[in-house]
């Protein structure tokens, strides 16, 4: 620790402080994430989030290879919510090739996607759990999760890193049994939504620990760029599903959980909340599967994108992923500009997390649901 | 979503170039273009009608426009939704292309700027901490730019 | 009254040496059983198997452990403060083994019967913070300092509550126990004296029952002093990675675990003397009766362990300091209002 943690953490300039290095080894850092924190007693002066530990270059990567051959690379982004972002790439070349997608590829993305969110809330409220001391409700999470990955790994060949949309389609085509184990899967999960809120949400320790813990306001969520569920916990019901319909969204019937709090117990409740509506889409979408194909009538042989700038959004499950794509109508883009939702609500923590204690880090951190392979690309 | 007309936004006197988007093709309601001296102004102006900075990126493009171009994406939460790209372009050097950083308007674009830097050696002026982000704190490249070399040269 | 040792054996050294070994079997059989116990407790509350694969069900899983932990290389990282940090694990442990002796097991069994053995066991109870802030201090690591500090300002919070709460039962015993015959004899009981403290519940009534709130503040208090959770702050593992004993390893960890899991065992015998009867119990012997109240005490600790989150350090304190200090006074002076009253 003390020879890589360089000059800055030898002795701070401020009397009765000192430097605390948490992570990127640190048992409940998500990922490789670093906080440079700087600590009077247990209260944080200021705090530096250092990221990059897991970059890899898929911006990089994205320049040296044409746009079907950058596929399998989007779902490593964010492992978490893998799906979302495979089936947003494609999306994005569909949109600037003006490729049309059949009904029905585009009902089994939204199902497929949906059980993504699903997948990675679950996770991210297990974990969140495990940060604030709570080891238990994290197996139960597994154990509902499980049963998300099986039915995806089914359909997909794969549990985590998807690489499930072709241009004009998915790969593959689902069967009467995926539809029935989904509709079995939204009954169980609905089933243990209850007991969550009692296990939990209504837990007087869990509450005291969440209730007024971390406030973003909605001004420092604009200037930050704050996005996603975290967004919406401080009373912004800004939505790309809702704002910028993409991939047949507008065709669901779902509304946008919003809290005005701001605070952790506001994006548990967002979060919570949000696992609701997304069953209500797989419902829907289930119920209203169209027959058809699932890709386009003529395999996509080389891609023609016109040139110039294009921006494309998604709501993935931490809020607002944008690609920026600058193309020279080659097959290859010339830019490919991830904007990744956690990059920009981590750093909005540099002023969240003045004045908290260490214990209020780990949960507020824990409470914006990061992913580090994300934030570093 | 008629955006012209829409726009909160007064930017007049601070643009070189301002055109209309087709959002449904581009993903942009409107495209600008600004001087380099000017993009401080530009967002505050961004800021004073409450739009939030959606990102930051650079381009590379010393091959065709013999610039770096500096691209800047806005867009609001409250109302209908409304994108504006403004593109900044700069003297083609590198290292020794500079920009004003927005980073006291935007805190975002704390990162965002620090991103540049690090990947394209773009320096911002005005900026409180810009060290590398990503990278290793003793990289000696930048590596999106288009002659730090493909990936398949590194790995043979 | 119970016989001790040295009663039985006349030479004091033989006796020690007995106590000792006696003590030291106890509670390495115990502390197996209970880390057993615990990934067996822990693993039905999230619907898990649990350790299945050495011995049945997993028995023999600790053992397994043990012998690993002991082939584990002892690390000594840099710029420690060696006298400190080499003694530390003893000085969490040793006062387990010697406030273990002071306990009555049964009517006939019994290592030591002190007149003031109450006091001892929290007199020793109070020993094991020096050692873990030892620990903390002399690991050279900033987690270790914070969770030494942490654990310091929490055992001795409450400590307060904890003695206040016993302090009632002491009370009591004298007050009930004026005139009890024993063997054969009128005696009037010793309120510090943990065989008397049985003898009075044997005489009248558990004392849970008479004194519910100080039983219950007593095992909040008991939680907080072994560190477990939901006030296990000290090791909070998601802040402090592992708190207080974040630089030891093999056996030095052992110990620190070892005496974890002892002050547990301690806390629940101490609770089971002071209300819910010791050794008393219909048909089976005493000693039987003795470790499953101890037992169903310690699965208890274990269920909330893994059932609540973990506090925050403040809110401890103020729990502490705002809700349970007074709660324990007042409890404290209601007992002897009514002692007073119902005596004149």
């Amino acid at each position: 620790m003390r020879q890589s943690a360089g000059p800055t953490l030898e002795r701070t300039d401020e009397a009765d402080t000192y430097y605390l290095n948490m992570g990127p080894q640190h048992p409940s850092m998500h990922g490789v994430l670093r906080l440079l924190l700087k600590l009077r007693g247990e209260e944080i002066v200021t705090c530096e989030p250092v990221i990059g530990y897991a970059h890899r270059a898929h911006e990089k990567m994205a320049e040296n290879r044409n746009y079907i051959m950058f596929i399998p690379n989007t779902s490593r982004v964010d492992y978490l919510s893998g799906m979302i972002y495979n089936i947003a790439f494609c999306q994005a070349i569909e949109k600037l090739c003006s490729i049309e997608v059949p009904e029905r590829a585009e009902v089994i993305r939204i199902i497929a996607c949906e059980l993504n969110r699903i997948q990675s809330h679950l996770l991210w409220f297990g974990t969140f759990l495990l940060d604030l001391g709570g080891i238990t409700p994290f197996l139960y999470c597994f154990d509902d999760r499980e049963e998300i990955l099986d039915i995806l790994d089914r359909v997909t060949g794969s549990r985590l890193t998807y690489a499930y949309g072709r241009f004009g389609g998915v790969t593959m085509d689902v069967d009467q049994d995926f539809l029935v184990r989904t509709l079995a899967f939204v009954k169980r999960i609905r089933s243990r939504f209850p007991m969550y809120e009692k296990l939990v949400g209504e837990n007087v320790i869990f509450r005291e620990r969440c209730e007024g813990v971390g406030v973003i306001t909605p001004e420092v969520a604009r200037q930050y760029g704050v996005s996603g569920p975290t967004l919406r916990a401080s009373g912004i019901g800004y939505d790309v599903r809702r704002a910028e319909p993409y991939g047949g969204y507008d065709r669901f019937d779902f509304e946008i959980p919003t809290r005005t709090a701001g605070d952790c117990m506001a994006r548990f409740e967002v979060r919570m909340a949000e696992m609701e509506q997304s069953c209500r889409i797989i419902e829907q979408a289930v119920a209203a599967m169209p027959e058809g194909p699932i890709g386009p009538k003529k395999l996509v042989q080389r891609l023609k994108p016109p040139e110039g700038m294009f921006y494309f959004a998604v709501e993935s499950a931490r809020g607002h992923f944008g690609q920026y794509i600058l193309s020279d109508g080659s097959n290859t883009p010339l830019k490919l500009k991830m904007r990744t939702p956690s990059f920009s609500n981590l750093s909005a923590m540099e002023t969240v997390l003045e004045g908290t204690m260490v214990a209020d880090t780990i949960a507020i951190v824990g409470s914006i649901d990061i992913v580090m392979p994300e934030i570093d690309r | 979503m008629s955006p012209a007309s829409a726009t909160p936004v007064s930017l007049d006197g601070l643009l070189l170039e301002s055109a209309d988007a087709d959002f449904a093709v581009t993903g942009f309601h409107r495209v600008h273009s600004a001087s380099v001296e000017r993009i401080g102004d530009v967002a505050r102006a961004y800021d004073e009608g409450a739009y939030l900075l959606e990102m930051i990126t650079c381009e590379d493009r010393r091959e065709d426009l013999k610039a770096m171009r500096l691209v800047y994406t806005f867009n609001r939460f409250a109302g209908d939704l409304d994108r504006h790209v403004v593109t900044v372009d700069l003297s083609g050097e590198i290292p020794g292309a500079e920009a004003p950083s927005i980073n006291g308007v935007y805190p975002a674009a704390n990162w965002f700027e620090r991103e540049i830097y690090d990947m394209y050696g773009v320096t911002f002026s005005g900026h409180p901490n810009l060290k590398r982000i990503l990278l290793p704190d003793d990289a000696d490249f930048h590596a999106l730019l288009r002659d730090f070399g493909r990936m398949e040269d590194a790995e043979s | 009254m119970p016989t001790t040792l040295i009663e039985q054996f006349g030479n004091p050294a033989i006796a020690i040496a007995t106590g000792v070994g006696g003590v030291m079997t106890v509670l390495s059989l115990n502390a197996l059983f209970l880390i057993w116990l615990e990934r067996k407790v822990s693993a039905w509350i999230q619907r898990r198997m649990g350790p299945m694969e050495v011995g049945f069900h997993g028995v023999f899983q600790t053992i397994a452990d043990m012998l690993k932990l002991l082939g584990k290389q002892l690390i000594t990282p840099k710029g420690i403060d060696k006298p400190l940090y080499h003694l530390a694990p003893i000085v969490v442990f040793a006062p387990v083994v010697a406030a273990t002796s002071l306990l009555p097991f049964s009517k006939s069994v019994a290592i030591s019967n002190i007149d003031i053995g109450l006091v001892l066991i929290f007199v020793f109870g109070g020993f094991a913070v020096v050692g873990i802030f030892m620990a903390g201090w002399g690991s050279n690591n900033k987690y270790a300092l914070l969770g030494a500090m942490r654990s310091v300002a929490q055992n001795i919070s409450y400590e307060i509550p904890l003695i206040l709460s016993a302090l009632a039962v002491v009370l009591m015993v004298s007050a009930v126990g004026r005139e009890v015959p024993i063997d054969g004899e009128i005696v009037a009981l010793n309120g510090l004296n943990l065989a008397h403290i049985t003898m009075a519940q044997v005489h009248w009534t558990w004392f849970i029952l008479v004194q519910p709130v100080a039983a219950l503040i007593y095992f909040i208090s008991v939680l907080a002093e072994t560190n477990r959770a939901p006030f296990d702050i000290p090791e909070a593992e998601s802040e402090l990675v592992a708190g207080f004993h974040t630089e030891y390893s093999g056996m030095r960890f052992a110990l620190f675990f070892f005496a974890e899991f002892s002050n547990m065992f301690i806390g629940a015998m101490v609770a089971t003397v002071l209300f819910l009867g010791g050794w008393e119990g219909p048909i089976l012997p005493g000693p039987v009766w003795f470790f499953l109240k101890t037992y169903a005490l310690i699965f208890i600790m274990m269920w909330v362990r893994w059932t609540y989150p973990r506090l925050r350090f403040d809110q401890l304190m103020t729990f502490c300091w705002a809700i349970l200090i007074p709660l324990s006074i007042l409890n404290l002076l209601v007992t002897a209002l009514v002692i007073k009253v119902v005596q004149s």
